[in-house]
């Protein structure tokens, strides 16, 4: 009863400031909506966009290229106005066009005769978006080139057998090889597909929800902000010496100790049921399709953050490094643990240290069910390793604890 | 000479703060630095800098070897797939069957799974017949399954492009009453292969076959680091964040000293209010100048930065510094309390630095609407121009956002400096 007393006091202390709800709801919302936002296409069509100046509009293999181009599912081309081709540069500067291509003057012709030319790309290929648009124009041109080859060997074979009567016969035979060729690489005989592993149906897939990403990374990375509120609570009574003044009082020290860090970890809980609602009912991120298993992962958070929380409260003596303490926990728990970017993203010293803190096993959790389409069970082993990090927390925060 | 004392004396009052030093000097090196291990940075990475990840890949190749020229396709695509070039980025080890496949990606003891059909190489000999991959992998990875994506469609190109050859050689010699025979079909998958070869080995390299690649003239070359292309707007957009951050911070002092009385007492001096708030000014302008200083020649030593040409730097640093000591100071007239302070600060700094697109900076580009929309904060103007000038564009393309950010400095601190008169006159 005593521990519950302790826990209100610190809950109404901490909601009676209207601006906490600032950093504990509005703005971990509005950086899951931004995040969302700008990873989402603004466009329906998502493709890069790339402007394409065409010097050989009767070839028959620049004609080929830009059909190509306008197949693709990467690309999404655009034919330069006059008064852009001197701006090609300022163009990719100011990123108005991922890559520009332009085809040279005489490029079926010398091509097919056999001579080096080839389209100029320009591009930032050190930037993701010139990167993966250099790879796809690469890969069209590729198959534009193959078709080439098809042909000249086949009118080479042709030739060896019955030599052909002049120019414009082989001519003719080569461009009837790249009619046959072009039309095959429509429809190539091998081909791939991609299949995501996932239990829940395509038509509730949320592999394209940029939320599924966003959500459950702003949750994990201000639960642990959320702390600075709680431990600032705790930190400030030290100070008063309000926690000296209790132990007069007939109440344990493990009862003051246990009260103040469910204070923590039900503001943290409250705040990530908040989150997953506004997840749920407005990003569109299916929390709910296994309700157990969300409250076991929020739980578990809370109580490792709760844990966190009272460690760095036992640690420092004003609140002000409560709140670059909470920071720093937040900056690199956030960024080790996957929720600014997915973890296969960075590099393999990175992602192995990454893996091994809690916040990566919470977003394990949150995506076991999001992604995944596994079910409450599937959150055993994340909510398993994150209660033991909360009891290796909570055991090293009560050693260094100091009530004076 | 007292608007000086004053600035000096509010600078050392910051320096002496650990949660302004940490604010202003550790948090966007720290951040900057935690992206920079994340993508190779510290070691590890690949000669261009760009740490891959590795993706663990199993195969289940079911493929049956064609009967007669005893090709087996599904065998050199897993050789591929095992090659020592392919080492560094994939971990690949073979499934017993599909079934097998497919578990090891539930259980997450792999991450794509290469299921090669049992027609494979049927297809590869047989005219008219058709086969496909399937990449099963974890929905929660998209550069994994990606990568091994490519590497698959630039065999299945290779494969496919052979095959088609003979297939419209086939056609065409029929069409002359010919057929083609073994000898002919040995010649050609030599000669195309020769030829593929060709082209893959110099992919990439000066002598790319298929491009002529280039970044834009005057900028940055195709063979910058791709690290750096990340890092440098990333960077910028911590500077940003932060020395915006910086000036509202410094600039608060005048609300504290006002909460404390140092304010009053300080006017019962003969110190005319014009120089006390000068002093203020003065102050928050040197310090986002000595935080800009060191987060500049700190992120060029620490992570290799090319912040561009002089003129550009020198223009952007300027401009930067008005609009952040402008911006702090609007900022700061409308806080009444020091309470009230962090919530103001922290919220309204946030804000435009999402509204700037200095927190994606690096990783996406924004979007029509979102180029747009970041216009209208100092901080979206920032982060272009920085963007510019580290991508060496001329100096009167610099100027554009650098004008812009010293008009919209200059407007905010005079709306600053008004309401501030207007408080303590």
């Amino acid at each position: 009863m005593r521990i519950l007393d302790i826990t209100l006091k610190d809950l109404s202390q901490i909601v009676r400031d209207w601006k906490i709800s600032l950093f504990l709801v509005v703005m971990p919302f509005m950086f899951t909506l931004f995040f969302s936002a700008t990873s989402a296409p603004a466009e329906a069509d998502a493709r890069l966009p790339v402007g394409v100046v065409n010097h050989d509009p009767d070839g028959v293999l620049s004609a080929r290229l830009i059909e190509t181009f306008e197949g693709s599912q990467a690309i999404r081309i655009v034919s330069l106005k006059e008064a852009e081709e001197s701006q090609v540069d300022s163009l990719i500067e100011k990123e108005t066009y991922a890559a520009i291509v332009i085809i040279p003057e005489g490029y079926s012709r010398q091509l097919l005769a056999g001579e080096d030319i080839r389209p100029e790309v320009i591009a930032i290929s050190d930037r993701p978006a010139g990167h993966s648009a250099v790879t796809a124009i690469r890969g069209d041109i590729k198959r534009v080139l193959s078709a080439a080859k098809g042909a000249q060997l086949s009118a080479e074979v042709a030739d060896s057998r019955q030599p052909f009567a002049g120019d414009a016969a082989r001519q003719a035979y080569l461009e009837e090889g790249i009619t046959l060729a072009n039309a095959a690489w429509d429809n190539p005989p091998i081909s791939t597909e991609m299949k995501a592993a996932t239990r829940i149906d395509t038509e509730r897939s949320q592999s394209t929800n940029p939320a599924a990403q966003s959500s459950p990374g702003m949750i994990v990375m201000f639960a642990v902000f959320g702390l600075i509120t709680s431990a600032t609570v705790l930190v400030a009574e030290r100070k008063s010496q309000a926690l000296q003044r209790m132990l007069t009082t007939p109440v344990h020290r493990w009862e003051i100790i246990a009260g103040h860090l469910l204070a923590m970890a039900l503001v943290t809980f409250l705040q990530q049921a908040v989150l997953v609602g506004l997840g749920q009912f407005l990003l569109g991120v299916d929390y709910l399709s296994a309700p157990v298993g969300i409250l076991l992962v929020m739980a578990a958070l809370a109580l490792w953050t709760a844990s966190l929380g009272l460690l760095i409260s036992a640690l420092v003596k004003g609140e002000e490094q409560v709140i670059i303490w909470a920071m720093i926990a937040m900056f690199l728990f956030s960024a080790l643990g996957g929720a600014w970017f997915p973890l296969e993203f960075a590099g393999k010293a990175f992602s192995t240290i990454g893996h091994l803190t809690p916040t990566a096993w919470a977003m394990d959790g949150f995506q076991n069910i999001v992604l995944r389409g596994g079910g409450n069970g599937s959150v055993l082993m994340p909510v398993g390793i994150l209660m033991a990090y909360a009891a290796a927390f909570f055991g090293l925060a009560v050693w260094r604890f100091r009530f004076e | 000479m007292k608007i000086l004392d004053i600035a000096l004396k509010d600078m050392l009052q910051s320096f002496r703060s650990v949660f302004a030093v940490m604010l202003m000097f550790v948090e966007p090196i720290m951040i900057t630095g935690l992206i920079y291990f994340a993508f190779g940075g510290l070691g590890g990475g690949g000669s261009d800098g760009l740490d891959l990840p590795m993706t663990r890949v199993v195969v289940a190749n079911q493929d049956q070897a064609d009967a007669t020229s005893g090709i087996s396709a599904g065998n050199e695509v897993t050789k591929i797939l095992q090659s020592e070039e392919l080492a560094d980025f994939l971990e690949v080890t073979m499934a017993e069957d599909e079934a097998a496949a497919r578990a090891a990606i539930d259980d997450r003891k792999a991450d794509v799974a290469v299921i090669i059909p049992a027609e494979f190489s049927k297809a590869m000999t047989v005219s008219g017949a058709r086969a496909t991959i399937t990449l099963y992998h974890d929905p929660t990875l998209t550069l994994g399954p990606g990568i091994v994506k490519a590497v698959i469609d630039g065999i299945m190109d290779g494969f496919s492009g052979y095959k088609i050859t003979a297939d419209i050689t086939e056609k065409q010699l029929a069409r002359q009453g010919q057929t083609m025979g073994p000898d002919t079909l040995r010649a050609l998958a030599i000669s195309y292969t020769q030829w593929a070869q060709n082209q893959n080995t110099t992919e990439g390299a000066s002598a790319d076959p298929t491009i002529s690649l280039r970044g834009p003239s005057g900028s940055r070359t195709p063979d910058d680091s791709p690290l750096a292309g990340i890092l440098g707007p990333v960077m910028a957009g911590m500077l940003i964040f932060f020395v915006f951050f910086g000036g509202a911070y410094t600039a608060q002092s005048i609300v504290k000293e006002d909460e404390i009385g140092t304010l009053a007492r300080l006017s019962t001096t003969p110190t005319p209010s014009a120089t006390i708030l000068g002093g203020k000014l003065v102050s928050v302008f040197l310090m986002v100048l000595v935080q800009s200083i060191v987060l500049l020649i700190s992120s060029a030593l620490i992570f290799k930065i090319q912040w561009g040409e002089p003129a550009g730097v020198i223009a952007m640093t300027l401009s930067m510094l008005v609009a952040a000591a402008g911006f702090g100071i609007l900022v700061a007239s409308f806080i009444r309390n020091t309470r009230q302070g962090g919530v103001m600060l922290g919220g309204v700094m946030t804000l435009c630095g999402m509204v700037g697109g200095l927190f994606t900076a690096g990783f996406n580009t924004p979007s029509g609407t979102f180029d747009i929309i970041s216009r209208f904060v100092p901080h979206g103007w920032a982060l272009d121009g920085w963007k510019l000038a580290m991508s060496r564009a001329s100096i009167s393309e610099v100027l554009v956002p650098a004008a812009v950010l010293l008009g919209m400095g200059v407007l905010f601190f005079v709306i600053g400096t008004m309401l501030f008169r207007k408080r303590f006159a």
